[in-house]
C-alpha cells in the first residue's frame, strides 16, 4: 500500500470517530424529573399542568408553570423569559435545563404545536366546524 | 364533482408519466429520435393535467369549497386573495404539487436545450423523479394499500369516524381553519416557490450524472449541466435567504438561523451542489475530477430527497419547530430516497472502473487540488450537518430517545471547516488564473496579508474581540475578502466576465465575518439596573429564595406609559402607548417605543406588535403571539419585541373572569362590587381620572321619543372617554331626564356602556347655578396600575454584513451562470 493511502485512511478514520464522538457527546436523552436530577442538563418532554396555572412575574420576570411529564410527575418550572407564543395550545413542552431540589430551570423550552403543517387532530377540527 | 376530475386529472397525470419514462427509457438506450417525441408528448400531456389539476385546487380554494379538507384545513373565508393563493402550497399535499409543477416545466427546457446524446437518458431520469412525487398526490386505495395522499379529498374521505358525519354525511363546514398567523406574511407569498424552484433544479445535475454514465460520456455533461447547477445553487441560496429574513423579522427566537432540520434541509443540498460546482468548473478547465463531479451531482439530488424524507415523514417528531406530521407517505418517501440513491450510486460504482482517472496525481499548489479539496471540504461540512439533523435517527446508537444535538455541536465543526475553506478560496483563486510555486506564491500574498492583517487587529480592537478563536476565525473571513477582492480587481480590468468565481469568494468571506459578528456579540438591551444584576448572575452572587445560585440572566425591561429609562447608557427610551389596529389581523396592536441616542442622533421609534392568533384562540382562552419590530442599521440592528403590557393582561383577566361568571352564575363570589366615582365638570372641561381622561364635551339634543311620558326636563351630555395610552376615545351620551308621574317627580337616567374598559356612565344631575353637570362612573378603580409594557430588545452588530454577503454570493453565482450559459446557447447554435 502506499503511504498516502494509509494517510488518507487514517485521516478519515481519525475524523469520522471525532465527529461521532462529538455527536454522541451533544446529543442527549429525553428523560424525566425524575432522571434529570443527575445529569447537569436535562431535556424533559411533558405537558402542562393546567389545573395548576401559568404566571409571569413581573418582579421576578420570571414566568413560572408546573409540568407533567411522562411519568405523570408534576414539577414546577421557571423560565427568566416571558410567556412563549403558543404556550397554552402546544400539546407537548420540551424543556431544557436543570433541576435544583424540587423546582426545574429551564433555560430552553420547546414547543410542538398543532400547527397548520401537521394539524390532524380531529378534536379541534370539531371545533373549528361548530363556532 | 370537480375533486374527483381533480383527483382523476392527477392520477391520469401519473399514469401517462409512467408511459413517457417508458419511451424515454427506449429512446435513450436506442437513441431513437421518433421514440423520443412520442416521449415529450406524453411528458407534455402530464404536465397539461397537472396544470388542470392545480388549476381546480385553485379555483376550490378561492371559491371556499370546505368540504375538501385541504381547502378546510390552510384556508379560511377571511383571507386575502395573496395569501388564498399562497395556501395552495400551504400543505404537504399542495406543496409536492408545486414541485411537479415546476420540474415539469423545467423539463420544457431541458427538451429543448439538451443535446443529444444526453437528451433521452436526461428526460428519463427527471421523469422519473416525477413519477415519485405524483405517487404521493394519487390517493389510490389498491386493496387497501394506499397509495399517496390526494389534496382532493373531502373531509368524509379524511375521518369517516368522525361523529358529525354519522349524524350527517353531507356536512360541510360554514368555515375553514384557517391559515397560520405566523404564515400570513408577504414572505410566505414568494419563498416557498423559489425553494421548490430549487429543489426542482437540483434534480437536473442528477439527471446529467446519470445519463453520462448511462452514455458513458464522462466529460461533455458537464458543460450544459453547469448553469443548470449554478441556477439551482441561486435559487436555493435565495430561498434560504428569505427563510432566514422571514424568521428574523417575524418570529421571536431572535435570529436568522437556528439549525433548525427544516433550514439544513435547503442548506445541505446548497453546499453539496456547491461542492458540484466547483468539480464540473475544475473538470471543464482541465479534464480531471470527473469521478467527483459525478457523485457531487448524484449526492446534491440524494440530500434534497433525504431531507425531504426526514422533514416529510414524521420521523423527525419534536426535534424540529416547522416539520410535517406523517400523511401515510412513510414507505413511499423511503422507497423514492432508496430508488434515488441506490440507483444513483449503484450506477456510480458499476462504472466506477471505466471512469477516467488522473495519470499523475496534482500538486498541491494546483488549481485542481485546491479546488477539488475546496469541494471536499463542502461535501464535508455536507455531511456533518446530515449527520446532525438525522440525530432522530443515528443519535439512537448513543442514547435511547436520542434529542437533537445541541447548538454547538454545528457551530464547533462548521466554524473550523469553515476556516480553512475560506484560506484554500484565496489560494484557489491565485492559482486559479496563474502558474505559481511556493515562493512566487508567498510573495504574491504578501500585500493582502499585510491588509488582511491590518483589518483584523483593526477589528480586534475597535469590536473589543478578546477571544482568540475569534480573532483567528476573523483573520481567515478577512483573507477570503481582501484575496479574492484582489484577484477580482486584476480580473475585471482583463476579462470581467470571469469574476464570478472570486466574487463569490468575497461574499463567502463577508458572510462569515458578519455571523460571528451578529451572533457572538449579541447584546442584550437593557437598563442600569438590570445590567448590574446581570453582571452580579455571572459572578454568581445572586441566590433565589430557596438557596440556589441563580444562573439566568435577566433580559427584559419593563417601560412604564411615557416613563423614559436610560438603557444601555445609550437610548433613552419610552413607551408612548399603543394603537389598535384590526386592518392586518383582528385585535393587533401597535406599540410606540421611542428611542432618543444619547449621541445626539435622530430619534426613532420602534413597533412591536402583538396579536391574538385567531386560529388557535376561543372565548375561555385567547393565544397572543408576537411580531418583532427590526431596525436594519449599517453596523448594528436592534432587534425588538413585546413579551406582555397592560392591554393584553387586562384582556386575559377579562377572559378569565368572564368564564369564572358563567361557571359559576350568579353567586357572588367577587366580594365587593365594583367602584363607582362622581365627577363633576363644566361644558369642555377634562378630569384626569386614572388612566383616563374624562371630558364634557357639551349638551346635545334629545330625541323625544325615547323619553318616557309627561317629561318636563331632557338633557343629554355628550361626554368623552380618552384613553391616551391607546389613543382611543368613546362618546357617550347618557341622558338625564325629570318627568312627573301622579304630581311627583322622578329623575330618569340611564346607563350608557362603554364595554372595551367594562365602564357605565350615568348623568346624575344638574346644577344650574355652577353650570356643571355631575356624571356618576361604575368600575373605574381609584387605585390603578399604569399602563406598562414589557420588551425584550437586542442588538444584533452587522447583520448587514451577513445580507451583504448572501447578495454578493447571489451575484458571484449569477455572473457563473451568464458566463456559461451563455457558452452553452452558441453551442447550440452550431
Amino acid at each position: 500500500m502506499k503511504p498516502k493511502l494509509i494517510i488518507g485512511i487514517v485521516a478519515i478514520v481519525g475524523f469520522t470517530s471525532l465527529l461521532m464522538y462529538n455527536f454522541g457527546e451533544s446529543i442527549s436523552t429525553y428523560t424525566t424529573f425524575e432522571g434529570a436530577a443527575e445529569r447537569s442538563t436535562a431535556h424533559i418532554p411533558g405537558t402542562w399542568d393546567e389545573e395548576k396555572g401559568a404566571e409571569f412575574s413581573m418582579e421576578t420576570k420570571r414566568f413560572t408553570f408546573y409540568m407533567k411529564d411522562e411519568d405523570g410527575v408534576s414539577r414546577k418550572v421557571v423560565y427568566p423569559k416571558p410567556k412563549p407564543n403558543n404556550f397554552e395550545e402546544a400539546d407537548q413542552l420540551v424543556v431544557i435545563g436543570e433541576m435544583r431540589g424540587d423546582i426545574f430551570y429551564a433555560n430552553e423550552m420547546l414547543m410542538k404545536c398543532p400547527s397548520k403543517y401537521n394539524d390532524n387532530d380531529p378534536g379541534r377540527f370539531v371545533n373549528a366546524s361548530d363556532s | 364533482m370537480l375533486g374527483i376530475l381533480g383527483k382523476a386529472l392527477i392520477s391520469a397525470s401519473f399514469v401517462v408519466s409512467l408511459f413517457a419514462m417508458i419511451f424515454y427509457f427506449v429512446a435513450a438506450n436506442k437513441d431513437e429520435e421518433k421514440t423520443l417525441r412520442i416521449g415529450n408528448w406524453l411528458f407534455t400531456a402530464k404536465v397539461v393535467f397537472l396544470v388542470a389539476a392545480s388549476g381546480i385546487l385553485m379555483y376550490l380554494i378561492f371559491k371556499h369549497q370546505f368540504q375538501y379538507y385541504y381547502v378546510f384545513n390552510y384556508t379560511s373565508l377571511d383571507l386575502t386573495p395573496r395569501y388564498l393563493f399562497s395556501a395552495f402550497y400551504g400543505g404537504q399535499e399542495g406543496s409536492f404539487m408545486l414541485w411537479i409543477l415546476i420540474s415539469g416545466f423545467l423539463g420544457f427546457g431541458l427538451m429543448k436545450w439538451t443535446r443529444p446524446p444526453y437528451k433521452g437518458p436526461v428526460l428519463f431520469f427527471l421523469t422519473l423523479t416525477q413519477v415519485f412525487l405524483l405517487s404521493m398526490l394519487l390517493g389510490w386505495d389498491i386493496f387497501g394499500l394506499k397509495l399517496g395522499a390526494s389534496p382532493f379529498r373531502t373531509i368524509a374521505e379524511e375521518m369517516p369516524n368522525a361523529p358529525f358525519l354519522q349524524t350527517n354525511p353531507d356536512f360541510v363546514p360554514a368555515d375553514g381553519s384557517g391559515l397560520n398567523d405566523l404564515l400570513k406574511s408577504p414572505w410566505m407569498m414568494i419563498h416557498p416557490p423559489i425553494l421548490f424552484l430549487g429543489f426542482a433544479m437540483m434534480t437536473i445535475p442528477y439527471c446529467f450524472a446519470m445519463a453520462a454514465l448511462w452514455k458513458q460520456k464522462y466529460n461533455e455533461w458537464v458543460g450544459p449541466a453547469l448553469p443548470w447547477t449554478l441556477s439551482a445553487n441561486v435559487a436555493l441560496l435565495t430561498a434560504i435567504f428569505l427563510g432566514g429574513y422571514w424568521a428574523y423579522v417575524t418570529l421571536s427566537f431572535g435570529g436568522y438561523w437556528a439549525w433548525d432540520p427544516v433550514e439544513n434541509a435547503s442548506l445541505v443540498p446548497w453546499l453539496i451542489g456547491t461542492a458540484g460546482i466547483h468539480t464540473m468548473i475544475i473538470q471543464r478547465k482541465s479534464a480531471v475530477a470527473q469521478k467527483s463531479s459525478i457523485l457531487f451531482a448524484i449526492l446534491a439530488y440524494v440530500a434534497v430527497v433525504y431531507e425531504t424524507f426526514l422533514t416529510r415523514s414524521g420521523i423527525l417528531g419534536s426535534s424540529s419547530v416547522h416539520s410535517f406530521v406523517d400523511l401515510g407517505l412513510y414507505n413511499q418517501l423511503l422507497a423514492f430516497m432508496l430508488v434515488v440513491t441506490l440507483v444513483g450510486l449503484g450506477l456510480f460504482f458499476w462504472r466506477y472502473k471505466e471512469l477516467p482517472s488522473p495519470e499523475k496525481e496534482a500538486k498541491v499548489l494546483s488549481r485542481e487540488f485546491m479546488t477539488v479539496t475546496g469541494a471536499m471540504l463542502l461535501l464535508i461540512l455536507g455531511l456533518v450537518i446530515i449527520l446532525g439533523t438525522s440525530s432522530p435517527v443515528l443519535g439512537q446508537l448513543f442514547v435511547e430517545k436520542p434529542t437533537p444535538p445541541e447548538i454547538s455541536f454545528y457551530n464547533n465543526w462548521s466554524m473550523p471547516i469553515a476556516m480553512i475553506m475560506a484560506i484554500f478560496t484565496v489560494l484557489g483563486q491565485y492559482l486559479f488564473w496563474k502558474k505559481y510555486d511556493a515562493e512566487s506564491l508567498a510573495s504574491a500574498l504578501i500585500n493582502p496579508l499585510l491588509v488582511t492583517s491590518a483589518v483584523t487587529i483593526a477589528s480586534i480592537i475597535i469590536g473589543d474581540v478578546r477571544n482568540l478563536y475569534y480573532m483567528t476565525y476573523l483573520f481567515c473571513g478577512y483573507f477570503a475578502i481582501v484575496g479574492n477582492a484582489w484577484v477580482l480587481f486584476r480580473l475585471a480590468l482583463q476579462k470581467p466576465k470571469l469574476i464570478g468565481g472570486s466574487l463569490s469568494h468575497i461574499g463567502f468571506g463577508l458572510l462569515l465575518v458578519g455571523i460571528l459578528a451578529s451572533s457572538a456579540y449579541n447584546e442584550p438591551l437593557v437598563d442600569q439596573r438590570t445590567a448590574n444584576y446581570n453582571e452580579a448572575v455571572e459572578r454568581g452572587e445572586v441566590t433565589d429564595e430557596q438557596g440556589f445560585t441563580v444562573t439566568q440572566k435577566e433580559e427584559m425591561l419593563e417601560l412604564y406609559l411615557d416613563e423614559p429609562v436610560l438603557i444601555d447608557n445609550r437610548y433613552v427610551v419610552t413607551y408612548e402607548g399603543y394603537e389598535l389596529d384590526n386592518s392586518v389581523r383582528r385585535g393587533q396592536q401597535n406599540y410606540r417605543i421611542r428611542f432618543e441616542p444619547l449621541d445626539g442622533g435622530k430619534a426613532f421609534y420602534m413597533q412591536p406588535e402583538v396579536y391574538p392568533m385567531l386560529t388557535s384562540s376561543s372565548n375561555e382562552n385567547i393565544q397572543w403571539s408576537v411580531d418583532p419590530d427590526v431596525r436594519t442599521g449599517l453596523f448594528s440592528d436592534i432587534y425588538l419585541y413585546v413579551g406582555g403590557s397592560s392591554y393584553v393582561q387586562e384582556q386575559n383577566d377579562r377572559i378569565a373572569e368572564n368564564s369564572m361568571m358563567q361557571n359559576v352564575a350568579f353567586q357572588d363570589t367577587l366580594g365587593e362590587g365594583p367602584e363607582v366615582q362622581t365627577i363633576e365638570f363644566k361644558p369642555g372641561q377634562t378630569i384626569d381620572v386614572g388612566k383616563f381622561k374624562i371630558r364634557f364635551v357639551n349638551y346635545s339634543r334629545t330625541d323625544t321619543t325615547q323619553l318616557p311620558p309627561n317629561t318636563t326636563i331632557g338633557v343629554r351630555a355628550e361626554v368623552e372617554l380618552i384613553h391616551p395610552a391607546s389613543g382611543r376615545i368613546f362618546t357617550v351620551d347618557p341622558l338625564f331626564a325629570v318627568y312627573s308621574e301622579q304630581g311627583q317627580s322622578y329623575i330618569y337616567s340611564p346607563p350608557s356602556f362603554i364595554p372595551d374598559f367594562d365602564l357605565e356612565f350615568q348623568f346624575t344631575q344638574i346644577k344650574p347655578q355652577e353650570n356643571s353637570i355631575e356624571v356618576t362612573v361604575t368600575g373605574l378603580e381609584e387605585e390603578y396600575e399604569p399602563e406598562w409594557v414589557l420588551i425584550v430588545a437586542d442588538e444584533k452588530p452587522f447583520t448587514s454584513v451577513v445580507w451583504a454577503g448572501t447578495f454578493i454570493l447571489m451575484a458571484g453565482f449569477s455572473v457563473s451562470i451568464f458566463r456559461h450559459w451563455g457558452r452553452e446557447r452558441k453551442k447550440n447554435k452550431e
